[in-house]
């Protein structure tokens, strides 16, 4: 049994000076099309980080490239260790745009929470006492207690996203990667949301969070990622996100 | 009460009763992933393939269950191996090599020159299950329902988001290839009684109609044996009333329940189409 079993946060050791995640050149092609060219930057432990850019400009790669989905080239390191498959990176959580899971599936949202224990077990095990007590405070964590037991389909957008969130949580991941969390969702679930990041960043989680509203990120978040093809611009959304940078964003080309 | 018990008077209906039964319990267990994970073209291909290997074993003398093992696990071999094709797509390749086996067995069958009809390969033939079958039969269903048991917990992550079970180690291809492989299984157990063709109605439908209104993955399991186990028990005595054949019965009587639960749990299911996602 795991020593971790009974603790919440990320638990491997993030690198010397709080790294959890770094890309070195990263790099993917879809086809013929070069999408993603040389991205590299780092990350710290407890991290709030918006990834900005049009559609089609390459951020859901990115975030398949970071946790394998989509092959790549150049480096993807979590908390100092090179990663080689997808095993590698059971310390991400990639939670997907809501058309992406299939949400009539008969699943409660323990199950759901619960899947994030399987990183701690072998595959005839069942998940035991330990696994249901991480569920239940994970759920609470993201504001949505004792709501083991209900249907996956009596959730609203919001709440499903914070469950997705707890899912991460019972995985312990040390970077929980959001595609496109915050697309029509409204305005006091968008406050939920950050109320649920905030209580996450605060226990040492990292979230990146691909969002097409800059508003949003000027407003919400102390660091973004621009990309389009390539990584453009690394900062604060003051410093960065001026309107030359804007405009420059929304009009390069995708690198080919 | 007579009308329900007459027909199993006799020694050969009380072997096709257990036989069904048997498959009742075991298709609808491997069913209700086939339906969750939407592979029920993969449970067609696979019922109508299996012929191949009948018509071989045929017609080289050899018991046609060890035909339809065979030709089962080649051809879950091959679609496990072809369906990953991305230019064709997995509904394309399974209809191509599902229908090649198909049509050999056809034609080898048809080439026969000792009267032995397709018919009996396709729709089953009561009469001609055995005691031995019946044994073989609860061996390899119960190995069959068995493995989902076991794989229960893996069959769910690998089925609502295969990205994050991947990524928790869940090894996906594997669990879907032993999937294939348990299709086959319940195709062979299927073979005598209810037929081939006929074998993917207590396969899909059952655990169709338990889709309709269970409300988690074990109500969807359980109502699904069940419903296989009445459905295949209550064709089994409209066949022997109408003196139709059985696997033809069974699956009409399955698509009638199914039609009844569809038309009742109609009223439920429309209100969620409108409701805003929120």
């Amino acid at each position: 049994m795991s020593p971790h079993r009974h603790s919440h946060g990320p638990h491997h050791a993030p690198g010397p000076d709080g790294v959890v995640l770094e890309l070195q050149s990263l790099g993917v092609e879809l086809g013929d099309r070069r999408v993603l060219d040389d991205v590299s930057f780092s990350v710290r432990r407890g991290e709030l980080i918006a990834v900005v850019g049009p559609n089609g400009a390459g951020k859901s790669t990115l975030m398949k490239a970071i946790c394998g989905l989509v092959n790549h080239d150049g480096v993807v390191e979590v908390n100092g260790v090179h990663c080689h498959d997808r095993t590698d990176r059971m310390d991400i959580a990639y939670i997907p745009q809501r058309n992406e899971s299939d949400l009539a599936f008969p699943l409660t949202v323990g199950e759901l929470v619960c899947a994030g224990r399987r990183r701690f077990r072998r595959w005839w095990q069942r998940p035991t006492e330990a696994d249901r007590v991480v569920v239940d405070e994970a759920l609470t964590r993201v504001l949505l207690p004792g709501t083991a037991d209900r249907s996956l389909t009596e959730l609203s957008g919001g709440q499903l996203q914070r469950a997705y969130l707890a899912r991460s949580l019972a995985q312990q991941a040390s970077v929980v990667l959001l595609d496109e969390a915050l697309s029509g969702v409204d305005e006091p679930t968008t406050e939920e949301l950050f109320d649920v990041f905030a209580a996450l960043v605060e226990q040492g989680t990292t979230l990146l969070v691909a969002t097409h509203d800059l508003g949003l990120v000027r407003r919400r978040f102390p660091r973004c990622l621009a990309v389009n093809g390539t990584l453009l611009v690394d900062g604060a959304p003051s410093d960065v996100l001026s309107m030359e940078a804007v405009d420059t964003l929304f009009s390069v080309r995708p690198a080919r | 009460m007579s009308w329900l018990l007459d027909p199993f008077r006799a020694e050969f209906m009380q072997r096709a009763l257990v036989a069904t039964l048997v498959i009742g319990i075991v298709a609808p267990v491997v069913g209700t992933w086939v339906v969750l994970r939407r592979m029920a073209n993969l449970g067609d291909a696979m019922a109508h393939g299996t012929l191949a290997g009948v018509g071989i074993a045929y017609a080289i003398g050899v018991d046609v269950l060890f035909g339809a093992v065979g030709a089962g696990l080649l051809l879950a071999t091959l679609l496990v191996t072809f369906s990953g094709n991305r230019r064709l797509g997995q509904e394309t390749v399974v209809t191509v090599l599902g229908t090649a086996f198909f049509g050999l067995g056809v034609v080898v069958i048809s080439r026969l020159d000792t009267g032995v009809e397709l018919t009996h390969f396709l729709f089953g033939r009561v009469l001609t299950v055995g005691w031995g079958d019946i044994w073989l039969n609860i061996a390899l269903g119960g190995a069959a329902v068995a493995t989902v048991l076991a794989l229960f917990g893996e069959l769910r992550l690998a089925t609502f988001d295969h990205v994050q079970a991947e990524q928790v180690g869940v090894r996906v291809e594997l669990v879907q290839a032993i999937l294939v492989v348990l299709l086959a299984v319940v195709v062979v157990i299927s073979l005598r009684a209810v037929g081939t063709v006929m074998s993917v109605t207590l396969l899909v439908t059952p655990a169709a109609t338990a889709r309709l209104f269970a409300r988690s993955l074990r109500q969807m399991t359980t109502w699904a044996v069940l419903l296989g186990v009445a459905e295949g028990f209550v064709g089994l005595v409209l066949s022997y009333h109408l003196e139709a054949a059985p696997g033809a019965t069974i699956g009409l009587t399955a698509a009638v329940v199914f039609a009844v639960v569809f038309a009742a749990t109609l009223p439920r299911r429309m209100p969620h189409h409108h409701r805003p996602l929120g």
